[in-house]
């Protein structure tokens, strides 16, 4: 389910997964090359996928948010990705949260929805907090009624061990992965000084200009098409844990530029949540950002 | 709102040396990597083939293909089959026992008061291999050519292709134009029967074997012919959409040369159904065929659904219909189930006649071999296939084959009118396939 | 020696059909089709237009050897004594 086709800087490999368009620019020569590489992205965004997604029955996902609190195994990759969220709720003093994901039951954007009741929210509001997840190596246990949504941080996972995959593979070639627009170079280029995403790439980008990046992640939160209108204000889809509801004034979309797929992705997340102070905030971060207003 | 700052460390940074201790160094990843012995491909497969109470055929194919590079391909072929039993020899149904010589001279058979006349002749193993190369060419186009080669004891076949095929649309279009030339030769056991000659049945009237070898070397013309195929194939192949790929093909085909069935036989028969003799077949040595085709793949959630129609028509008047469906249906565990049905329709060629009456003009042609006949037919077939724990894919199909063939004239002199006089064709046939 | 265009071939029907193509290429085709990473669901070996060539060769051989018709997918020339 992979289809590669030749560039004039090497090959494009396309496929789909986590419910998005996926690519792998790679600068080689090399036919056979091209599809192993692509097949390893592939590979590792679909064993993601079907492991941490919540639309699936029956994978670590729904094991554990049908506990009803009772306790669940877990294996070493689960626990390294709960004690990463569990260090980014403390960093970020409980704004980053993988527990809000209840709140798609009273959000919906899709276009013309309305807003949903504040005491729709209000009822959610018990059954989000991170407090109400506990775990360690062996298992987790959440309060009954709460959820985990590995959503906020399963794509960008996906492309950052799918990098460090293709790494090990070939650690010369410069390959950029690419999935539904957060990506991650794994190499400066050798033939060009830059990656230009928008041209290199037809992923259908949602930013508005094209990134130039010769090493590093490119991460984007929030959706120039997700998002209610309501009395002219504009209510973007990340939700704050806190509140049920999205900060105020935040831009359209927020973009980071880092080492890391996962630290971009989760600095975008508290960029949109910063609201109109986003622009403050992640000046102080020292990362390279661009919020769309 | 404020976040906490980590001693001299941003929240950017924390978040960065937590990702770190996420993704770890990890050790060699589980699972392999690629193996570069996977450049080549292989696609086996094994049919049986029977027919009630007539031909069975056993056939292999074994099919090996490198790529080394995008679309730059080699693949190479090898065909065995094997047949064995009796069809049709054209000789009509008498209400008595019949008995006829063997195509090669040597020895008879007799058929059974009542059964349409099967030669039980036996036909043996064949042989071929096929070698196809393709690689890109220009840009958005690829190329294609290859040779084939068939032997029997007394038939061989041997064609070069070559096809040119463009891309267009960012490869949501293809256009392509394919040529072939081949040029078959056969070389039957007991020569080449000359047209309309009648069929020299020994029932006692030779006073030795020599006189029967005369005159049955009389019937005989050449010891080989041959026979030449010019093929031209034009086709579009459009992505519709996401889910929707469809395919348009036309093809004209010119054949020249030999065309007889050197084996077959027509009856000439008086008005009360009796067979006075046996003619040898004679069609023309020439013909042409073209044929429209089009076919639809289709994505459903959980299957596949293609439906093919193709056209045909020629200038011995023959004109073809045929209509196959077949629905994938993905099951767990990588295993599909595949129904496939198939309907075939064909009018007569204008010079099949079942026999001919004894006071007929003989024409310039006239073949007896049902396959020239009016007739319709029905495949129905089940596949299910699965993948190994090895990851390589096997499946299995069974189906069931029966033709029909129509009465196009509204009596028949004498006897015959009392006898079934087009032979049923029921088979069915059951093939496995292995890639890997 | 083969004749390699034999003569009665009649050339204006091939001219036509090769027109109408190119012209169903022109016009029509070009607002059909899918952006590269659409091809996921087509990319499925079972989207193939001949999914299993093996199967598709072992058919047609039956079919050539039982009826009066063959190809249209690929070349009508059959290759073997069976018809």
């Amino acid at each position: 389910m992979v289809k590669i086709d030749k560039t004039e800087f090497g090959f494009i490999g396309y496929f789909n997964a986590m419910a998005s368009p996926c690519e792998c620019l790679i600068e080689t020569e090399n036919y056979q090359t091209a599809l192993a590489i692509t097949q390893i992205a592939a590979d590792e965004a679909w064993r993601i996928e079907k492991k941490y997604s919540r639309y699936l029955k029956n994978n670590v996902c729904a094991q554990i948010n049908q506990s009803n609190g009772a306790a669940i195994a877990i294996d070493q990759e689960t626990f390294k990705l709960l004690d990463f969220a569990n260090t980014c709720y403390e960093i970020s003093n409980g704004l980053f949260d993988l527990t809000s994901g209840v709140l798609r039951r009273v959000w919906h954007f899709n276009q013309n929805t309305e807003l949903p009741s504040q005491k729709s929210v209000e009822e959610l509001l018990p059954l989000i907090g991170w407090n109400l997840v506990s775990f360690d190596q062996k298992s987790v246990c959440l309060a009954p009624g709460t959820e985990i949504d590995f959503g906020g941080i399963g794509k960008e996972y996906a492309v950052d061990v799918a990098v460090q995959k293709i790494k090990e593979y070939k650690p010369d070639l410069s390959v950029v992965v690419n999935f539904g627009g957060d990506l991650r170079v794994t190499k400066k280029p050798k033939n060009k000084p830059k990656w230009n995403i928008g041209i290199d790439s037809l992923l259908i980008s949602k930013i508005e200009h094209s990134v130039s990046i010769g090493v590093g992640a490119v991460c984007t939160s929030g959706d120039t098409e997700k998002f209610i209108l309501s009395n002219e204000r504009r209510y973007s889809h990340i939700l704050n844990p806190k509140t049920g509801w999205p900060a105020e004034g935040c831009p359209k979309t927020v973009t980071i530029i880092a080492d890391q797929c996962l630290q971009a992705g989760v600095l975008a997340t508290l960029g949109m949540l910063m609201g109109a102070e986003a622009e403050a905030f992640l000046t102080q971060q020292n990362v390279q950002f661009h919020c769309q207003r | 709102m404020q976040l906490v700052k980590q001693k001299n460390k941003t929240v950017a940074g924390a978040i960065a040396a937590a990702a770190l201790s996420l993704l770890g160094n990890s050790a060699k990843a589980d699972g392999e990597f690629w193996d570069f012995s996977r450049d080549w491909k292989f696609n086996s497969g094994i049919l049986y083939y029977g027919e009630q109470d007539r031909v069975s055929a056993l056939e292999g194919v074994f099919s090996a293909t490198h790529e080394k590079d995008l679309d730059d391909k080699f693949n190479f072929k090898i065909v065995i089959d094997s047949l064995t039993g009796a069809s049709p020899s054209g000789a009509v149904v008498q209400p008595g026992v019949q008995t006829f010589t063997r195509p090669s001279g040597k020895g008879q058979y007799t058929v059974n008061a009542e059964e349409i006349p099967l030669d039980d002749t036996f036909r043996d193993t064949r042989v071929q291999v096929n070698s196809q190369w393709t690689s890109p060419i220009w840009d958005e186009s690829i190329v294609s050519y290859g040779v084939h080669l068939s032997k029997e004891y007394d038939y061989l076949s041997t064609a070069v292709n070559g096809n040119i095929a463009w891309n267009f649309n960012q490869k949501n279009t293809t256009f392509s134009l394919g040529l072939s030339l081949a040029k078959d030769s056969f070389d039957p056991e007991g020569g080449v029967p000359i047209p309309f000659s009648s069929m020299v049945i020994d029932m006692g009237q030779f006073a030795n074997p020599t006189e029967f070898e005369t005159a049955f070397d009389l019937t005989r013309g050449t010891t080989s012919e041959d026979k030449e195929t010019l093929d031209i194939l034009m086709g579009i192949t459009q992505i519709i959409n996401r889910k929707t790929v469809m395919q348009f093909n036309y093809s004209y085909s010119d054949v020249s040369g030999y065309l007889n069935d050197p084996f077959k036989v027509v009856s000439r028969v008086d008005q009360d159904g009796i067979a006075l003799e046996h003619l040898y077949e004679s069609r023309p040595d020439k013909r042409v065929k073209q044929s429209f085709y089009w076919q639809a793949k289709h994505y459903l959630t959980g299957s596949v659904a293609d439906i093919s129609y193709r056209y045909m028509t020629d200038d011995w008047e023959i004109d073809s219909h045929t209509i196959d469906y077949k629905h994938y249906l993905t099951l767990d565990n990588n295993q599909y189930l595949e129904p496939q049905i198939r309907w075939y329709q064909q009018s007569a060629a204008e010079f099949y006649q079942p026999y001919l009456l004894e006071q007929s003009i003989i024409p310039e042609n006239i073949s007896a071999d049902t396959r020239l006949g009016e007739f319709s037919a029905l495949t129905i077939g089940l596949k299910y296939g699965w993948r190994t724990d090895s990851g390589n894919d096997m499946a299995i199909r069974l189906s069931y084959y029966e033709q029909s063939m129509k009465d196009s004239l509204s009596s028949h002199p004498g006897v015959l009118n009392d006898l079934q006089i087009y032979p049923d064709l029921k088979a069915f046939f059951i093939q496995y396939t292995y890639d890997f | 020696m083969i004749k390699i265009i034999p003569a009665q071939i009649n050339c204006s029907i091939i001219l036509k059909v090769l027109m109408i193509l190119c012209t169903l290429l022109a016009s029509g085709c070009s607002n059909l089709g899918v952006k590269p990473w659409e091809r996921d669901l087509l990319a499925k070996p079972e989207m193939a237009l001949t999914s299993s060539p093996i199967e598709a060769g072992l058919d047609e051989h039956i079919y050539f050897s039982k009826e009066a018709t063959s190809g249209g997918r690929s070349f009508a020339g059959g290759g073997c004594g069976c018809n």
